[in-house]
């Protein structure tokens, strides 16, 4: 069972080739592309309020030397209130310290009160690290303070020229993992639903062929959804500090994983070929009803640590930029092409040895 | 059944691979960089378990062949 000769590039066709070229591509500009200017340590984290404090501030991917002396820095409470550092003084191009006097008085009344680092100048543009400094409350409080608050504001601030990645905090450098993670996920959903759809040609057709196919397809999807599920727990390990946190997309996307397994193993137990592909097809687009659900509604209706759950946005603002965009979709499209590439030869495999033991 | 056996052979594999990462390799190695090694564990888990995968049809399909030529 060869591709035909015609439209074929030294045997292949076009779109194996192009798959090869576009996971090049992303495999690529996912490890190349810089991430922009960030802030991964600020200390001490607290500071009381009515004191001075110098902050010490650790960047990543910076450059504050280019800019010494138009480093500027703001501590934000909300919105508008901020307070502008006193003097900052760069040491190098990844430390610099900052010399904030905190008021004695807060427009609102908290235990703590957080306060984000914001640093701006030209060559790095602006960088943002939330809830770098909590302010504890002075003993002595001097109303004639809170004028202090609304002085400044955060603005002219530059933006970083050039093709880059956005620094998130915890996040940083993993933030590529979006390349790698998130498309076998794609990859699984999209080949379990043309295995659905193979069945559900069986259903009407009753060709064994279409089961094969059926099952070609789960195989390789299961391999994906369990790439996704390990890649997944790599990455939360380094960023939620567990490979299982028990949270919900996690339980319902290994849920969903075991019912595909038990698929194949309720298939490897009958012995009657047609019994057996009709099970599966049954079976399969069953189990594929509820993989909607599983992966896409109930992670939607609790709270989860994962992005595009439950309240957390995915897909979109910093998360997912323009620039990201430009590697993320192709890597989508180069796995899902290269999870039906391995389908097929799956599926040409196992018709090989059909037509061999008949 | 033997696909699902490779399958499981992969992670028991990456398990394996994290679980001693986190004897030789440390917290403070995969934090390091600003977590860049996070991102090798990612792409190495894929590539090698997307290539004992190939390994495994490849011996599949040989042995056809085998069995083709003896017929």
């Amino acid at each position: 069972m060869k591709d035909t000769a015609s439209n074929t590039i030294f045997g292949l066709a076009p779109w194996k080739w192009a798959s090869m070229l576009i996971l090049i591509y992303v495999f690529i500009a996912g490890w190349l592309v810089p991430l922009k200017p960030g802030i991964i340590k600020v200390t001490p984290e607290k500071a009381i309020a009515g004191e001075s404090v110098v902050l010490e501030v650790t960047g990543y991917n910076s450059s504050y030397v280019s800019d010494t002396a138009q480093v500027r820095a703001w501590l934000r409470l909300t919105g508008d209130t901020v307070l502008l550092a006193q003097h900052v003084q760069v040491w190098d191009n990844r430390r610099l310290t900052a010399t904030f006097y905190i008021p004695s008085v807060f427009p609102m009344r908290q235990e703590a009160y957080p306060l984000t680092l914001i640093l701006d100048h030209d060559t790095d543009g602006t960088s943002v690290l939330p809830n770098a400094v909590f302010a504890v409350p002075a003993e002595i409080q001097n109303p004639a303070e809170m004028s202090l608050w609304f002085e400044n504001k955060v603005e002219r601030v530059h933006e970083k020229a050039g093709i880059q990645f956005p620094f998130r905090n915890i996040l940083s450098e993993t933030i590529r993992n979006t390349y790698f993670h998130v498309p076998m996920w794609f990859a699984m959903i999209l080949l379990f639903a043309v295995s659905a759809w193979y069945s559900l040609r069986y259903y009407r057709k009753g060709d064994i062929d279409f089961d094969q196919k059926s099952v070609a397809f789960i195989k390789v999807g299961l391999l994906f959804g369990i790439l996704g599920l390990v890649t997944g727990m790599l990455w939360a390990k380094n960023t939620w500090n567990a490979y299982w946190s028990w949270d919900v997309k996690q339980n319902m996307s290994a849920i969903a994983l075991l019912i595909y397994a038990a698929l194949m193993v309720m298939r490897s137990s009958v012995e009657d070929d047609m019994q057996k592909a009709r099970l599966t097809a049954g079976y399969n687009m069953f189990a594929f009803a509820l993989l909607i659900p599983l992966l896409f509604i109930i992670p939607r209706m609790t709270d989860s640590l994962h992005p595009g759950n439950g309240g957390n946005p995915a897909l979109g603002g910093e998360d997912l930029d323009n620039t990201m965009r430009m590697v993320f979709y192709p890597a989508v499209i180069g796995f899902i092409m290269l999870g039906i590439w391995i389908s097929q030869l799956v599926y040409r495999t196992e018709k090989l040895k059909r037509k061999l033991g008949s | 059944m033997k696909h699902l056996k490779v399958l499981f052979f992969v992670v028991l594999l990456a398990v394996a691979q994290t679980a001693q990462a986190e004897g030789v390799v440390t917290a403070d190695f995969m934090s390091s960089i600003g977590k860049i090694y996070v991102v090798a564990g990612v792409c190495l888990v894929i590539l090698i378990a997307l290539f004992v995968y190939l390994y495994q049809l490849d011996r599949k399909i040989s042995t056809l062949e085998k069995r083709f030529k003896n017929e």
